[in-house]
């Protein structure tokens, strides 16, 4: 098993899990978790993201390989080290009372003093926007709302590790930015994060790393802008004229910026606008601008959006090939 | 750190949070409305029975054992929400022992089989008064009902920790509690008329030890079969302990239906 360097807070070292012999759930993680660090673990369902949270959260026991939590091996880890780590499962969770009695009885739990507990329950009713349902029972919540619910209990006690999984399902947008907000600044304080989610600019906006998961096997670990760089492929162009352009003009513009020679594709056209990717679309964007000048089309604005996350994830995980793989100059 | 014990910050929380006072009303209502109802109306028609001096001074002693019933179907009742609502699950994250949460159901399962030896106390007492015991004899009652509330949660939380099906679990909890109260000396003796087939029966089940050995306590009337009765439980009570503790090690996490 591998040493825990100091500033990591937990480890994985050829870590697997089978539910049943053979059939491994997760095989040969090997990475390590820093104090501090949001650390985000994408993959498709059934990737083994939730497993691999159970493993480090000590909740299953490695079948294969090992780990440390805290500098203790993963096997060895208990009570200690538990009380250091908070966990929001992917599952609902939660007890027969009252929101607000919620969040207090588990703070009771995990012994947090009672005035202490007190005044947490009413920061987090106010941050998670819980306050005004602080006497429903949490059955009676919406999704988004038991979700917000549920981050928010685990938050009522002390911890340096935080395994979320999947917190932000259902959530509206200015609720995921309030909570992505809080949870950054929280790391901002030393609180180690382990995220997993499938909205990917959510990873991109809060992880310092992410690795990806395929297959139960580690695809890559990189930060989101390495990713993007090494897997995002082409940038997309939005070129919008002032009017529809014909089909003679589109095969045209078609055959010219093949000419170019850079890989783009697919080509899309909606009314007064034109999309495509490329690697490197500044030759392409000038070429097009010349041929709009000589052809009479006013160019209303051409925008170049970089690359993403998720296009970076596709291209890692897709079942179909990824941009850089697709044929040169195909039109749609 | 809480100066609480773990175990008992469970329990604390086991009471609080996950039963409801609809349900308690029911499990603990319907055996007092027993005593009264059953009682009351076969006093009408049997005498003394055996070395109890009226039916419904038979009666209650059975009733009081049978407690050990409703804690642990309680305590198994917990257990299965806590399975359904992801509980266990998250309590296993947190700084708990899974000896601990085990060891908070049963004891959960012994403080409610205490509520109900106290309420059936209650209800009993203007229809047969207060019994006389000595402190042995209390201390027989009381282990009992923690040897049988040891056995029954064990074998309840052992059998929730296999399944992944409400419906199952709770059919089997049904099935469980009526044939172990009716195929047992809770609500009639077994004699030298008995059918043997059904005597056989009614004599391995550990409820019937239990309420026989209630019954000696409140009719001073040890015996050595009331030793061998106690030694019996205990043994099935740790029995089912391992099998619980099996269970739990066994325990699959992710959705139960």
């Amino acid at each position: 098993m591998a040493t825990s360097a100091p500033e990591s807070i937990a480890e994985a070292s050829d870590l697997g899990f089978a539910y049943r012999p053979g059939e491994f759930a997760v095989r040969h993680l090997t990475f390590a978790l820093r104090r501090g660090e949001i650390f985000g673990l994408l993959g498709r369902n059934g990737a083994g993201k939730t497993t691999t949270v159970r493993l480090l959260s000590t909740l299953l026991p490695p079948t294969e390989g090992g780990g440390s939590l805290f500098g203790r091996e993963l096997r060895r880890c208990g009570r200690a080290e538990r009380a250091r780590l908070g966990v929001v499962l992917q599952s609902e969770s939660l007890d027969f009372v009252s929101v607000e009695q919620n969040l207090r009885l588990y703070a009771f739990l995990w012994g947090v003093p009672r005035e202490l507990a007190k005044a947490r329950a009413e920061e987090m009713l106010d941050l998670f926007e819980l306050d005004a349902l602080r006497l429903r029972k949490p059955w009676a919540l919406s999704g988004g709302e038991r979700r917000r619910f549920q981050v928010a209990r685990e938050l009522m006690h002390e911890m340096e590790l935080l395994f979320l999984d999947e917190p932000t399902v259902g959530l509206d947008a200015l609720t995921r930015g309030r909570i992505l907000d809080y949870l950054a600044r929280r790391a901002r304080d030393g609180l180690a994060i382990v995220f997993t989610t499938h909205i990917l600019h959510e990873a991109d906006r809060l992880c310092q790393r992410v690795g990806v998961l395929q297959d139960g096997r580690v695809a890559t670990i990189a930060s989101p802008a390495e990713l993007k760089r090494r897997h995002g492929g082409a940038r997309t162009v939005e070129a919008e004229f002032d009017r529809p352009l014909s089909p003679g003009e589109r095969s045209e513009v078609d055959r010219r910026l093949r000419e170019k020679g850079d890989t783009f594709a697919p080509l899309e056209q909606v009314d007064v606008r034109l999309v495509f990717r490329a690697r490197n679309p500044e030759d392409l964007v000038a070429e097009l601008a010349r041929w709009a000048e000589r052809a009479g089309v006013g160019i209303e604005r051409i925008a170049v959006r970089e690359a993403t996350l998720e296009d970076a994830f596709v291209s890692l995980v897709g079942e179909g090939p990824g941009p850089e793989d697709q044929p040169t100059g195909t039109l749609t | 750190m809480s100066p609480v014990p773990p175990v008992l910050r469970l329990v604390v929380r086991n009471f609080r949070a996950s039963l409801d006072p609809i349900t308690l009303l029911v499990m603990f209502g319907q055996p007092a409305f027993l005593i009264v109802i059953l009682g009351t109306m076969f006093n009408q028609l049997i005498g003394s029975v055996g070395t109890s001096s009226s039916y419904v001074a038979f009666l209650v002693p059975g009733m009081i054992a049978s407690q050990m019933i409703t804690g642990a179907v309680l305590a198994g009742r917990i257990f299965w929400l806590d399975r359904r609502w992801s509980m266990v699950e998250q309590i296993f994250c947190g700084p708990f022992l899974r000896a601990e949460y085990l060891a908070a159901l049963l004891l959960t399962t012994l403080l409610f089989s205490l509520v109900g030896v106290g309420i059936m106390a209650l209800v009993a007492l203007p229809l047969v008064g207060l019994p006389t015991l000595s402190l042995a004899e209390l201390a027989v009652i009381l282990g009992t009902i923690g040897l049988g509330a040891t056995f029954f949660g064990g074998l309840l939380i052992a059998i929730g920790g296999r399944i992944r099906s409400a419906n199952l679990y709770f059919t089997i909890q049904s099935l469980l509690q009526y044939f172990l109260i009716f195929i047992s000396t809770v609500y009639y003796p077994v004699t030298a008329k008995t059918p043997v087939v059904l005597r056989a029966v009614v004599y391995s089940n550990p409820l019937t030890y239990a309420a026989n050995t209630v019954r000696s306590a409140f009719t001073h009337s040890f015996g050595t079969g009331d030793l061998v009765a106690g030694e019996v439980l205990a043994v099935l009570a740790a029995v089912a302990f391992v099998a619980a503790i099996a269970s739990f090690r066994r325990l699959e996490f992710g959705p139960v239906q």
